[in-house]
């Protein structure tokens, strides 16, 4: 009896009391037995396919050996990391990183301007059509996008030579050309995100007073105008959320894209942090294991406090209610 | 008195030059948004187009919008090899499987988490946490291959089933059906996994069908989780197929026919009717959805 006192103070602290107040915590429990059914399935997915991984991490600070486990290998601390600051190869990695992500976020006004221009047209048929090809190719894997831009751009199949060729020019390779392999990246990023990222910011102008529009109108503004003075600062907040969003991700590039597109030409362009990861550790067998590890752990490390930096300037800048 | 005349004249100029500028404006918007579709829609036409031309009308440098003899060789030939049946059946039971198991796992969780259990807020944050961070590459290797699952295809299907997101947006739409349907139901004597079943899951359509689209599409291009766990190479899926198929020289080795066989359409209208084929299912599925996705992404959006 003494003990079931404490935890009914609780309960109603929690503000719970729906259910009878004066059950305890194993009742109430008992009482949602179904419920908490429905759910196992999920939470044992995520213990065994995210927390057990974690255990891993334990790798990064050891000489792993396959043979004796992650428990029975070598303890060498911080050896990894100091090695990985002094790894010329890392400051490649995050420089490649850098300036995808950087030349990605160039691209950022995009789906804001194909929402504008969206908006703008008149029959809603015309619109739905635009509307279901522009989001059709967020469907496609980065093995179709990246087999579209080979039937494109390849030296011998690709259209754009076949069409150079017939005007008496030289084919190019660009897709083994240093110059070329970030636009290309580029690109298929935009034609692959431009219309679902159009998504969000079309629903922020639809929720616009069009009363605002209305009065604009009969004070003669024209539609440049509206879309200046008026849509474009309503979804102002949606705008930089996206925007603070997007800056969370600046450490991590579209793994399967840059992986795909990789080959022994371009290879001091993309070498990202996976791809470093995966052809040192699983591609090869090698005894890579504790320093990919290591490489792996920085990454998530900086991908974390980033995100949580973001969520924490877009809540303190009041910006919350708009996602 | 003219001066009036002409005012009202030039206003109605004005006016005119306005209408004018406004409809040229906007055939210009939808000349604009035409050529963007066109980059999403024309190479897929390109694309079969080529691959139903005929191997022997086909000359490599012509830009080809309408087959001038048509055939179907290149589908025979990709579909009759084993390699195709293989890949094929991969995909299918990935997907298959993958995509009940992942809308009926995230939407229990969604749900538990949207009523009142005890524990739920120390459940939440650690779903939450997944959003935040991840193990990485080698540890998950590292797990699935503690687990066994090394050249499984479930290897592929589980580290999918259940994603924060997904759980959390479901989360917040259950959370906004009304309290009294679900209190009807129970005082007609419903239990928790029937009111569940019957009044819930029918009531969060638009939703389930969103994320079944997701799911289905994600399991559908299932690549690098493959190319990692998935060991040997019957059991590849679809889009490491079709990988193959583009970017390497010896396309008889992968679909798994006769060389003479393969000799006899050219490389390029295979590796085209490769890419129509692993791409069709996608393209086909997803116009019939997108009544629904556009619903549910918004509410993602919104309350996410």
């Amino acid at each position: 009896m003494s003990k079931r006192v404490p935890k009914n103070n609780a309960m109603q602290k929690n503000g719970m009391p729906k259910n009878g107040t004066n059950k305890s915590v194993g009742k109430r429990m008992y009482e949602y037995r179904y419920i908490y059914l429905l759910g196992i399935p999920g939470i044992v997915i995520l213990i065994l396919f995210n927390y057990l991984p974690m255990k891993g991490l334990l790798m990064a600070f050891e000489n792993y050996n396959p043979h004796l486990g992650i428990m029975g290998s070598e303890w060498v601390g911080l050896k990894h990391f100091q090695t990985l600051f002094h790894d010329a190869k890392f400051y490649l990695m995050l420089r490649n990183t850098l300036v995808i992500s950087g030349l990605s976020l160039l691209t950022f006004p995009a789906p804001i301007i194909l929402a504008l221009l969206m908006n703008e047209v008149r029959s809603l048929t015309y619109k739905k059509f635009v509307q279901t090809a522009v989001y059709l190719p967020h469907f496609l894997s980065w093995t179709i996008i990246v087999s579209l831009t080979f039937f494109l751009l390849s030296s011998e199949q690709g259209l754009v030579n076949k069409i150079a060729v017939e005007l008496g020019n030289e084919p190019t390779s660009y897709l083994f050309s240093k110059v070329w392999i970030y636009p290309i990246i580029v690109i298929q990023s935009v034609w692959k995100g431009i219309g679902w990222g159009s998504i969000v910011y079309l629903a922020a102008i639809a929720g616009i007073d069009q009363g605002l529009f209305e009065a604009a109108r009969i004070d003669g503004a024209t539609k440049l105008q509206q879309i200046t003075r008026i849509t474009i600062p309503c979804i102002l907040p949606t705008v930089v959320v996206m925007l603070i969003l997007k800056m969370g991700t600046i450490i991590s590039v579209d793994f399967e894209q840059v992986f795909l597109m990789n080959n022994a030409l371009v290879k001091s362009k993309l070498e990202v942090f996976e791809i470093y990861i995966y052809n040192n550790s699983i591609a090869t067998g090698s005894t890579q294991y504790s320093y990919s590890t290591a490489i792996g752990m920085f990454k998530s490390l900086v991908n974390t406090s980033l995100v949580i930096l973001t969520n924490w300037i877009t809540t303190r800048k009041g910006f919350e209610g708009v996602m | 008195m003219s001066t009036v005349a002409l005012k009202n004249s030039e206003k109605s100029n004005k006016k005119l030059g306005m209408k004018a500028k406004t409809l040229i404006g906007q055939i210009i918007l939808d000349f604009i948004l035409l050529l963007l579709a066109a980059t999403m829609i024309l190479p897929f036409i390109y694309i079969m187009m080529v691959s139903f031309t005929d191997g022997s009308v086909y000359v490599s440098g012509d830009f080809i919008l309408w087959p001038k003899k048509w055939s179907f060789d290149a589908y025979k030939l990709i579909l009759n090899g084993s390699g195709f049946l293989n890949a094929l059946k991969s995909t299918l039971f990935i997907t298959g499987i993958g995509t009940p198991l992942n809308v009926i796992v995230n939407a229990g969780l969604g749900y538990m988490l949207s009523k009142p259990v005890p524990g739920k807020s120390f459940i939440n944050k650690a779903v939450m946490f997944t959003m935040l961070f991840g193990a990485g590459m080698v540890p998950a290797y590292i797990n699935i291959s503690n687990l066994g699952l090394i050249n499984s295809w479930f290897a592929c299907i589980l580290p999918a089933a259940c994603g924060a997101w997904t759980i959390m947006v479901m989360k917040s739409f259950f959370m906004s059906i009304p309290d009294e349907l679900e209190e009807a139901a129970k005082i007609d004597g419903c239990g928790p996994l029937r009111i569940f079943a019957i009044i819930v899951l029918p009531l969060s359509k638009a939703v389930i069908a969103t994320f079944t689209l997701f799911a289905l599409v994600s399991y559908w291009n299932t690549y690098f989780s493959a190319v990692m766990y998935i060991t040997s190479s019957t059991k590849m899926p679809l889009q490491v197929y079709l990988q193959k198929i583009v970017l390497t020289s010896n396309i008889s080795d992968v679909v798994d026919i006769q060389l003479e066989l393969a000799n006899t359409v050219p490389q390029e209208i295979m590796r085209m009717a490769a890419v129509i084929v692993v791409v069709l299912p996608v393209v086909c599925i997803y116009p019939f959805l997108q009544k629904y996705f556009a619903k549910g992404v918004m509410i993602g959006a919104v309350k996410g």
